[in-house]
């Protein structure tokens, strides 16, 4: 039976020329696990807004064909009969929760439509969603995963048959994203609700989703079993997706013209130990990719940022001041790429605001440079570091990028500012959008613009925080072409990241925060292949390394070229498919 | 010796006085005293007492009640544990109505016999000062918001004085983040010299009238998101259907430490109109 039926769908937004959505269908099985995959602004947000009747009756515009829900015409239900039949889950979650206690925020909607037992209905949706106990809590005492899982309880409150969840993971460290896929996993199987996510993750598609619909152009180009979907690698690169590590060794392994098994490509870790059993790791190629690890050294450049025994704590609204850090120490040599690790709090955004000034610490000093900053102002300090936020709004202070980008030059009198900001604004391809007001740009501008006005003042130490969150695979590349062009400005770059594809492409040295402590400090091979420091942090691997070293103990891959390079040499008993 | 401790006293006053601070001062006062007795009160309870302690001081001129009134909002200012800034605040606002009153006095050659009418009307503002500090403070803005409605404010009023306490925190660390951004970039004068100080506070004043702009944008940005959940979960239904305000208003009890609490407030006041009236 399907649950969701899209016929001819046509759609505009008021005052727009070009409709979004053109002539589109689309049918959802009930009881189905779907991901909507596509490039930014291909329709996916406005496609799942027509489920809950937002599109049409709230969000007017040029509305053709026909949209059913649980058997309900989308025109004409009203948006309240409708929550109760698709709920929804914002990319940013957070403001979609409108009241200051946790029971509260999930029975609000409930209460709204009147319905006598909604403190029971609120309080089994918070349940369901883990978040049993956390009733009379505050939002603010939420984590942001458990924030999401929040927005998640207010939707299942009222009990739909549909959840619709637009990025659910996308700033969420990977702990808190399997803990929200395990939740969606339940509700899925255990009590049959019909889960829509729009996600870019395409491993935990791979695990987690049963259908993919990939949509590009504001169509629906096809909707398929996950497996098959994410085996059709060129079609998901063309539409800037990054189809699963796994799938995308396959498929380079199949252009180096290794014999591999017929069928669809593996998309999980587990099928893909099945489908490369065949191969056999040719260990010699790893040896030479790892020799330009081993030539760095720790000791010889001068230290950049010092830590000595910092202690940072922030104040709480109840009890105890919360301890960040106690006795930190930590040594940043000049030219060091660094990627600073950890779940959310752990503190990675303090540690950056420590090395600017914008914060003090409590004890302990921070030296730049062979300096003390614990009496400087940070404006002193901005030549010499920078620090680029996680949220690129944050940084637009004026009305226009480029005014954006020249006001720390303006400020500080810098010869020849004018040209230096124009020449910025080439470097990031930011020329024909600079009397844009920052905030109104897609999300990659809004990055490479952030990223200019951070290396305007020709910083020689540059923090990035999360400089990838929410990217899709174009935009990611692009951010990582602008860093790249940055090189010869900015000697030593550190990079706070949930993202460890862009850590093991990237980064020298990893530096891995718990609980307030620096708990292992390396390299790529030091981190990830050390068990006891990933599972106690949380860190999740990336999946080419886990699939190396799935196939065998000593393969340390840590991209897809690695992977390709480290087992397209030998196939054991010449290609055939061996079980283990 | 005493100018290292006041050096480092006002050190120390400016190092406090940060965005932060000021966020988690609102946040506390907010939300950070729902386990006391004056939060565990029944709102509409505490708005009765209210209109008396805030209303009725004003149109008497008894030292002896004024004092007796005064007494008691001190106890239950006490027992609401109200956030040392707004007792800050509150005493910077005495003080700027009166206090400076009887200083000029003083100097213009007044005695002390310029305090008894001072005095009144300090206790006079004063008390209904603490009196509201008691009530909106001390509770809860969501139980604030059940109580006014009850008396019949409208469902809009008492839903944007949750929701604003529901996002001042977020809006107060957007602004800190772009006050951060204005830190990082700007190039603020030096402040060594007095001009320099003069310059740099009027520095300071200029940025955080700029960072509105961009707080505006980006709160607006963010509302977008707020308007279509509150369409969602039935808000705009809600506000026309008495079921709900039923509903809402159910949770709302009268206790015996509601009664208790106002047993006490009436014996105490009359109490001090007897001593009133006996002296």
């Amino acid at each position: 039976m399907n649950i969701i039926e899209v016929q001819n769908l046509t759609y505009s937004y008021p005052g727009a020329e070009e409709p979004v959505l053109q002539n589109l269908s689309l049918e959802i099985e009930k009881g189905d696990f779907v991901a909507i995959v596509g490039n930014n602004g291909c329709g996916k947000s406005t496609l799942c807004k027509t489920f809950n009747g937002l599109i049409p009756h709230f969000i007017t515009g040029d509305f053709e064909g026909k949209v059913t829900v649980d058997g309900l015409d989308t025109r004409k239900a009203d948006v309240g009969t409708l929550a109760s039949r698709a709920g929804y889950v914002y990319q940013d979650f957070e403001n979609q929760i409108v009241r200051p206690t946790v029971l509260d925020d999930a029975s609000y909607a409930c209460m709204n439509y009147a319905m006598e037992d909604y403190r029971e209905r609120g309080r089994e949706a918070l349940s369901l969603c883990g978040l049993e106990g956390r009733e009379d809590d505050y939002i603010w005492q939420l984590s942001g995963g458990q924030t999401h899982l929040l927005a998640l309880a207010g939707a299942v409150s009222l009990r739909p048959e549909v959840l619709i969840l637009d990025e659910p993971i996308a700033q969420l460290d990977p702990g808190h994203a399997d803990r929200i896929y395990g939740v969606l996993r339940e509700l899925n199987e255990k009590y049959g609700k019909t889960i829509i996510v729009i996600e870019h993750h395409t491993e935990y598609i791979a695990d987690y989703c049963r259908h993919v619909v990939l949509m590009k152009d504001g169509k629906v180009r096809w909707k398929l079993p996950a497996r098959e979907a994410l085996s059709r690698v060129d079609e998901l690169r063309e539409c800037n997706i990054f189809p699963p590590q796994v799938t995308a060794a396959a498929r380079k392994l199949l252009e180096k013209g290794v014999s591999l098994p017929d069928g669809p490509f593996p998309t999980t870790v587990e099928e893909g130990r099945r489908y490369f059993a065949g191969l056999s790791w040719n260990g010699e190629a790893s040896v030479f990719q790892k020799k330009e690890e081993d030539g760095r050294s720790h000791e010889q450049k001068p230290a950049a940022v010092e830590f000595r025994d910092v202690t940072m704590s922030f104040r709480s609204v109840k009890g105890e001041d919360r301890i960040v850090f106690d006795g930190l120490n930590l040594k940043v040599n000049r030219g060091e790429k660094i990627a600073l690790i950890g779940s959310n709090g752990a503190g990675k955004s303090t540690l950056m605001k420590l090395m600017v000034g914008l914060l003090k610490p409590l004890k302990g000093d921070i030296w730049l440079d062979g300096e003390n900053i614990r009496r400087k102002k940070t404006e002193s300090l901005s030549q010499k570091i920078s620090l680029v936020f996680q949220n690129p709004e944050e940084m637009f202070i004026k009305d226009s990028i480029e005014a954006d980008i020249a006001f720390a030059m303006q400020a500080r009198g810098v010869a020849h500012w004018q040209e230096r900001t124009e020449q910025l604004l080439r470097q990031f391809r930011l020329t024909g959008l600079k009397n844009r007001d920052g905030r109104l740009l897609s999300g990659g501008q809004m990055r490479r613009a952030s990223l200019a006005i951070g290396i305007a003042l020709n910083p020689g130490i540059l923090l990035l925080d999360e400089p990838t969150a929410n990217l899709d695979m174009a935009t990611r590349r692009e951010i990582m072409e602008a860093l790249e062009a940055m090189k010869d400005i900015t000697e030593t770059v550190m990079i706070a990241t949930h993202d460890m594809q862009l850590v093991c492409e990237w980064a020298q040295r990893i530096v891995v925060l718990y609980q307030g402590r620096v708990v292992a400090d390396g390299s790529r091979d030091e981190i990830f292949g050390n068990e006891e420091i990933t599972r106690l942090v949380g860190i999740r691997s990336p999946e080419i390394f886990a699939m190396g070293r799935a196939l065998d103990d000593r393969a340390y891959c840590y991209t897809v070229d690695e992977f390709a390079a480290a087992f397209a040499g030998g196939t054991k008993e010449s290609g055939k498919v061996v079980g283990r | 010796m005493e100018m290292k401790v006041k050096k480092k006293l006002s050190e120390n006053i400016l190092d406090k006085f940060t965005i932060d601070f000021l966020r988690s001062q609102v946040l506390k006062n907010a939300y950070g005293n729902d386990d006391t007795v004056i939060a565990r009160l029944d709102p509409r309870i505490l708005i009765v007492w209210y209109l008396f302690l805030g209303l009725i001081p004003w149109f008497v001129n008894d030292v002896f009640f004024l004092m007796g009134c005064f007494l008691l909002v001190v106890v239950t200012t006490m027992l609401a544990r109200v956030a040392g800034l707004v007792l800050f605040l509150f005493g910077i606002g005495v003080f700027s109505q009166t206090g400076y009153l009887f200083i000029a006095t003083l100097l213009f050659g007044g005695d002390a016999s310029a305090i008894a009418p001072l005095l009144t009307l300090t206790l006079k503002v004063a008390c209904c000062s603490l009196a509201s500090i008691t009530v909106f403070s001390g509770l809860d803005p969501d139980r604030l918001s059940n109580g006014l409605m009850w008396f019949g404010c409208p469902e809009r009023l008492s839903f944007s004085i949750s929701y604003a306490y529901r996002i001042l925190p977020m809006l107060m660390e957007e602004f800190q983040n772009i006050l951060l951004s204005f830190r990082l970039r700007g190039n603020p004068p030096q402040a060594q010299t007095f001009r320099g100080k003069v310059k740099y506070l009027a520095y300071q004043v200029k940025t955080i009238m700029h960072a509105f702009y961009p707080l505006m944008l980006n709160t607006a940005k963010r509302s977008r998101t707020t308007v279509e959940a509150l369409e969602i979960k039935g808000y705009r239904l809600a506000a026309t259907d008495k079921r709900v305000k039923k509903m809402r208003l159910a949770s709302l009890k009268v206790t015996w430490d509601d009664l208790m609490f106002l047993a006490v407030s009436f014996l105490w006041i009359s109490l001090s109109i007897l001593i009133s009236t006996i002296f």
